[in-house]
């Protein structure tokens, strides 16, 4: 269960952007245009490049899906079973990067906080964990109804009625996701745009923390549904 | 190099099959009882000699406690985990069994790798019989729902039969792609795969490119302790209640008689597949005989509990592919428990077309996994298999929370990388405990291995050590680490919870070849036996068509002779010897061989066929 990681063993002298195998220039591709080999990672390379696409957010899913079953074709381990070992790692390396690249650019929503994080708007996996200001009075009611609840139910008591209203703060809670995603959408169209048009990194940066501020909105409220939800299945 | 085989070793029958060059599509290898299906059913004898298959299978009635079946249950699981099996399965749990299971099989104890590398043995001999020549590498199956350390056993039972196992291929999908090259199928497609022991659902997308077809796995789910064995084991409940309330018998569970009356009901079963109605007979000594009329429907009320069971993880695959039943263009069957009439109902039902059963259950697994491991050898790729992880990976975090690094049906190989660091000062070991599971917490997920980072020591969260998890196209967990303040690779010995390590598969190994010898020297003694027996016929017969006055009496005598010699060699064991009295014979009789060969070629001319002569 352990596993050598190619790039790292790169013969000496040898420039990054050069074949292990030939020497010649390769610049970021996944095979070497002189002799063919399959190439290391080059570091940093982020998940849009290894698709071959702009960091944009708007990915068209027919070619998207296209690509990746052509990159699988190419890259995928199969094709390395008689290799030698170096090159076999290669190929584990590549085709596990092209699958990590698949899944987190295939949703919109993984798509977009794998941006943030890759250009250190975002530390991956960290939101903060309180309420937006807008919603604070309909999260401290939906906390009192769900406190009712678990005391009815301890109780032993009537838990239909609670549940109604559970229900309903849940399904405005969903709206209301509905309408984060929308804003999230919006703003995704502004920043491809700012790609397009080459806008400075003031815009950028400006949306870039909008698109950050409003994932923290979505988180937040995405755990709240989820809690009640299960609240209300336990009930 | 030797031949590349597929090899689907499953609960109750494991199989072997290869890719037919001259017809260009897998065929299945039948072992010497013409059938291509191997009970995984293995015996040891009181000197230690290991029966496996129909033969062993016969020694479950006579010496079930030097046998064993279903051992596939036992596969990458720790002695807790089979608690409730043990109930109902007559496995002997070796008392001194840690991390890994062992069995009892008569006086010595055996892990569940070493048991499935005899059924694998016993298959390569099949092929090799077949072929005439070595067979060293396999792709072999596994179910879809399998864990990294079930994984790992199937892997460590091929390297203890001395075969490289190429890929370990999940079930449903090696049935898909038997199936896409015999139908030419594209779109959405459900692989119900309900076997021996284990239940698999995959989705997969069929796919044309430029280059070739792609099977793109979407979701898979199932249940690895979930087959025809359970329903078997309902059928046992059932019957052993009656017999003890009324003829007052109580069968031991892991007694002789359970198996006769196991086979009966297993019987049953099958006959109740296609009948409406069926009847056991079993003789209780003294007390007379348990005469049971069982009809189809009440069999299905007995069952219908278990083969619900199965639409959980069918419903929870849809929804992870984000289809509907609808969008299902086809749903094809595997396993020999989707010949029971109801399990083909409750599919069709639930996808709403009828399930295709065209090719035979038993058998598309293994070719399946023989197109696949032809693919690899030949290195010529027609087609490329996409599957996934079927559990989500995670390590442990703080209050016993699990982190998911790499979710479900991830496509493999996958990856995941983090970053870990010390949280007290003058730290100098991280613990890193992995875990595969849905769940949130680590006491509901199942252990994979744990593993520690060794650091210098310095102020808290000074270190940084980056771990790089893999899942590698076998499904199987390889784990590096990176210590990004020197750029060093760290090594890491993971200790594996559930399973052999490296020394115990090297020592299992140097003992088997001790068995590899002794195997191969009896392999050569029956071959030459079986020579000389068709030498023996063949020269017999042909003194015999000739009237004998082609030759001389010099000649006939020298004949006899060597015929003489050749049969006192037959009884022993000294297969060199008896290759030479076969040669002696061979020699003596040439000049026989070449007067019949011009008379028939003669007799042909004449315009007569052979068969005449």
């Amino acid at each position: 269960m352990t596993l050598s990681q190619p790039q790292t063993k790169r013969a000496e002298g040898v420039p990054v952007s050069s074949c292990w195998n030939c020497k010649g220039a390769v610049s970021g591709t996944h095979f070497c245009g002189a002799c063919g080999k399959i190439q290391p990672l080059p570091a940093g390379m982020d998940y849009f490049a290894f698709f071959g696409l702009p960091r944009k957010l708007t990915i068209e899913p027919a070619s998207f899906e296209g690509q990746f079953h052509m990159l699988s074709w190419k890259l995928h381990p199969d094709n390395f079973v008689r290799a030698s070992e170096f090159e076999r790692n290669l190929s584990l390396a590549r085709s596990s990067e092209l699958n990590d690249a698949y899944r987190t650019l295939r949703d919109p929503l993984t798509r977009v906080e794998y941006l943030l994080e890759f250009l250190k708007v975002r530390k991956e996996g960290t939101t903060k964990q309180q309420a937006p200001p807008e919603l604070l009075e309909e999260v401290f009611e939906l906390n009192e109804s769900l406190d009712e609840l678990r005391d009815a139910r301890a109780a032993g008591g009537d838990v239909a009625l609670l549940r109604g209203r559970l229900d309903a703060a849940a399904g405005n809670f969903q709206e209301k996701l509905t309408e984060v995603d929308a804003e999230l959408a919006r703003l995704g169209s502004e920043w491809d745009a700012a790609v397009d048009f080459g806008s400075d990194e003031a815009k950028r940066a400006a949306l870039l923390t909008r698109m950050s501020e409003v994932l923290n909105r979505r988180s937040y409220i995405r755990n709240l549904v989820d809690g009640v939800q299960k609240e209300i299945a336990d009930a | 190099m030797g031949r590349v085989v597929g090899i689907d070793l499953g609960t109750t029958y494991s199989l072997i099959a290869f890719m037919d060059a001259q017809s260009g599509a897998p065929k299945t290898i039948s072992g010497p009882h013409a059938s291509s299906l191997c009970p995984s059913v293995v015996s040891v004898d009181a000197k230690g000699k290991v029966i496996v298959g129909d033969d062993a299978r016969d020694l479950l009635l006579t010496e079930p406690e030097r046998t064993i079946y279903s051992v596939k249950r036992l596969m990458g699981r720790g002695v807790a985990d089979i608690k409730d099996e043990l109930k109902i399965f007559p496995f002997r749990i070796d008392a001194k069994s840690d991390s890994v299971i062992r069995v009892m099989l008569g006086d010595k104890s055996f892990t569940a790798p070493e048991i499935s590398a005899y059924i694998l043995r016993e298959l390569k001999s099949w092929a090799e019989a077949y072929f005439k020549e070595t067979v060293d590498r396999a792709v072999i199956t596994v179910p879809a729902y399998f864990n990294d350390a079930q994984r790992q056993a199937t892997k460590d039972a091929g390297r203890l039969a001395g075969l490289e196992v190429l890929r370990l291929v999940n079930e449903p999908t090696a049935a898909a792609l038997a199936y896409g090259l015999h139908k030419q199928k594209r779109g959405h497609v459900a692989v119900y795969d309900f076997g021996g022991g284990t239940f698999d659902i995959s989705i997969l997308k069929l796919i044309s490119t430029t280059e070739g077809d792609i099977y793109q796995v979407l979701a898979t789910n199932g249940d690895t302790h979930l087959g025809g064995d359970d329903i078997d084991n309902a059928l046992m409940e059932l019957a052993r209640g009656e017999i003890k309330t009324k003829y007052g018998v109580e069968l031991d569970h892991r007694g002789e008689d359970v198996q006769t009356l196991r086979k009966s009901l297993i019987r049953a079963k099958h006959e109740l597949s296609s009948a409406e109605k069926t009847l056991v007979e079993y003789p209780l000594g003294t007390k007379g005989m348990y005469v049971r009329e069982i009809t189809r429907k009440e069999f299905e009320n007995l069952i219908a509990p278990i083969v619900e069971r199965t639409m959980r993880p069918a419903k929870l695959a849809l929804a992870d592919a984000k289809l509907t039943p609808k969008e299902i263009e086809e749903a094809v069957l595997v396993g020999g428990s989707t010949r029971i009439p109801l399990v083909r109902k409750t599919v069709g039902d639930f996808f709403e077309r009828v399930p295709h059963s065209e090719l035979d259950p038993d058998e598309v697994v293994a070719m399946g996994a023989a197109v696949q491991a032809d693919i690899l050898e030949s290195g010529v790729k027609t087609m490329l298999l996409l599957d996934v992880t079927p559990l989500s990976l995670g390590i442990e975090t703080m209050g016993g929370v699990i982190a998911k690094i790499i979710p479900r049906n991830s496509t493999i190989p996958a990856s995941a990388q983090e970053m870990f660091t010390t949280g007290v000062d003058n730290q100098t070991a991280i613990d890193v405990h992995i875990l595969q599971g849905e769940r949130e917490l680590v006491k509901d997920c199942r252990s994979l291995a744990r593993f520690q980072l060794k650091t210098p020591p310095g102020p808290a969260g000074l270190a940084r050590i980056e771990v790089k998890f893999l899942i590698d196209a076998n499904g199987i967990l390889q784990v590096a680490a990176k210590d990004l303040r020197t750029d060093e690779q760290h090594t890491v010995e993971v200790q594996p919870s559930y399973g052999l390590s490296d020394a115990e598969i090297e020592r299992m190994l140097e003992e088997s070849i001790d068995f590899a010898e002794q195997d191969l020297a009896e392999r050569q003694v029956i071959e030459a036996r079986t020579e000389a027996e068709s030498i023996l016929v063949a020269t017999d017969k042909a003194l015999k068509n000739t009237g004998g006055n082609i030759i001389t009496a010099d000649e006939r005598a020298e004949i006899g002779k060597a015929e003489k010699e050749l049969r006192a060699t037959m009884g022993g064991h000294d297969y060199k010897l008896m290759r030479e009295k076969i040669d002696g014979l061979n020699a003596a009789t040439e000049h026989l061989a070449e007067i019949l060969m011009n008379g028939a070629l003669q007799t042909a001319l004449e315009g007569k066929s052979l068969d005449e002569f």
